[in-house]
């Protein structure tokens, strides 16, 4: 990834001001399923931040990744309730199935593993999210069957 | 510059209206302890705590980091009550317990009667060692450098500083002013056969044409020229021989 016309052509879109950066990082993490580093280092010349500053903003917002992620992100719900209710097995079978560790992407790209502290839904719990699509009361025996008929593989 | 009268531990001075506490107190002899304030850099203070004082005013009392605080007309500051001492010993105990290398806090925390923590301490992964994360450091190189080479990265317990994507820098110049900053030492600056050694990167040092002492990093020389137009050979010796 060296072509820095990709990066501008969003970065275009806005106003030449620090407050236009986070929405570019945004954009880019939509775009590329990751915010690459040449794009900070093009964000940085650009719009003439220093690139320590937008490096920061992407370790510091969870909605920004600085490695790639994969097409799909599945997330675990281990919040207190979820933990309590079979979370770590959801977890765990997930790892195994998808042969992936927590917070890693598939050799294939195809997933990202997640886990998340409470997303709010406790009477559903355990819950898993599949590209922002709830699942609740996930049994671990079934949470593959759920992914695989969501995504259609 | 308009003045104030102001009152710490029973003492009343003359002081400029909004300076911060902190200075008040120290310009007067009276010791507040402090770790991430620096009264040359604006940005600065705020972070570490430990110099929390009460302030009394308008009939209400407030715990405020002394570095921060501006005097105003009929404060009252208090440095040393039971309340402060109870509240600082909380805080150097949860800085010994996060960078227990730090001589720094050590000593500091021992002059208030600290030598047990009663968290478990950290165990210094991370290279976290001695570093509190109060930003000093980045903000020295921010406003008093002005060149950003590192900033404040992640958040919450992994909060630290550090160049973009951890590697050497493009733009440090490797002057050492966020190490010489660092109330910790946590930041380690070396300087072997002409060469210093900061944030993972290799600076060559100018030799003064003289005494042949290695003073300035190669790098910020460029700096400095491109910065205010002064002349190159201004650096070839060094302030002792200039
Ligand atoms: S040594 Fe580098 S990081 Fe430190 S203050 Fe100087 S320019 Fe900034
Ligand atoms: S703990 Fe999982 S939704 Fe609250
Ligand atoms: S010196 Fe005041 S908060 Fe650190």
């Amino acid at each position: 990834m060296t072509d820095v016309a990709q990066f501008d052509r969003i970065i275009e879109r806005y106003e030449k001001t620090e407050e236009s950066l986070l929405a570019i990082l945004q954009d880019f993490q939509r775009e590329f399923h990751y915010v690459p580093e040449e794009g900070i280092r093009r964000l940085s010349e650009v719009m003439e931040v220093p690139e320590s500053k937008i490096y920061a903003m992407g370790t510091f917002y969870k909605a920004l990744s600085l490695t790639p992620r994969g097409r799909h992100t599945i997330k675990v719900c281990t919040g207190t309730a979820c933990h309590l209710k079979g979370a770590p097995l959801i977890l765990e079978t997930l790892e195994r199935e998808l042969k992936v560790k927590r917070n890693g992407t598939t050799e294939d790209g195809e997933f990202t593993l997640e886990c998340v502290n409470c997303v709010g839904a406790c009477a559903m719990a355990p819950v898993t999210l599949v590209d922002e699509v709830y699942h609740g009361q996930t049994r671990a025996s079934k949470v593959m069957d759920i992914v695989k008929k969501q995504v259609g593989s | 510059m308009e003045k104030v009268n102001v009152t710490i531990d029973g003492r009343t001075f003359e002081a400029v209206k909004d300076k911060c506490v902190l200075e008040v107190a120290h310009e007067n002899g009276i010791y507040i302890p402090s770790l991430c304030y620096n009264s040359e850099v604006t940005s600065s203070g705020g972070s570490c705590r430990v110099c929390l004082v009460e302030a009394h005013q308008g009939g209400r009392m407030r715990l405020v980091t002394a570095c921060n605080y501006p005097v105003r007309k009929g404060l009252e500051v208090k440095t040393d009550t039971p309340l402060v001492r109870r509240i600082r010993r909380g805080v150097l105990e949860l800085l010994m317990a996060r960078v227990p290398d730090s001589e720094v806090i050590r000593e500091m925390a021992a002059a208030e009667g600290l030598t047990e923590v009663r968290f478990r301490e950290d165990t210094g992964e991370n290279e976290r060692y001695k570093c509190i994360a109060c930003a000093l450091c980045t903000n020295v190189c921010a406003e008093v450098v002005g060149v950003y080479a590192i900033s404040m990265i992640n958040r919450g317990a992994d909060k630290k500083p550090a160049t973009p994507y951890l590697k050497p820098s493009d733009v440090c110049i490797g002057c050492g002013a966020c190490a010489y900053a660092c109330p910790t030492g946590a930041i380690t600056l070396k300087e072997k056969d002409g060469v210093r050694r900061i944030w993972g990167k290799d600076f060559p040092m100018v030799r003064c044409s003289v005494c042949g002492t290695p003073y300035i990093p190669e790098a910020q020389v460029d700096w400095i020229v491109k910065r205010t137009g002064k002349d190159r050979s201004f650096f070839d010796k060094c302030p002792d021989h200039r």
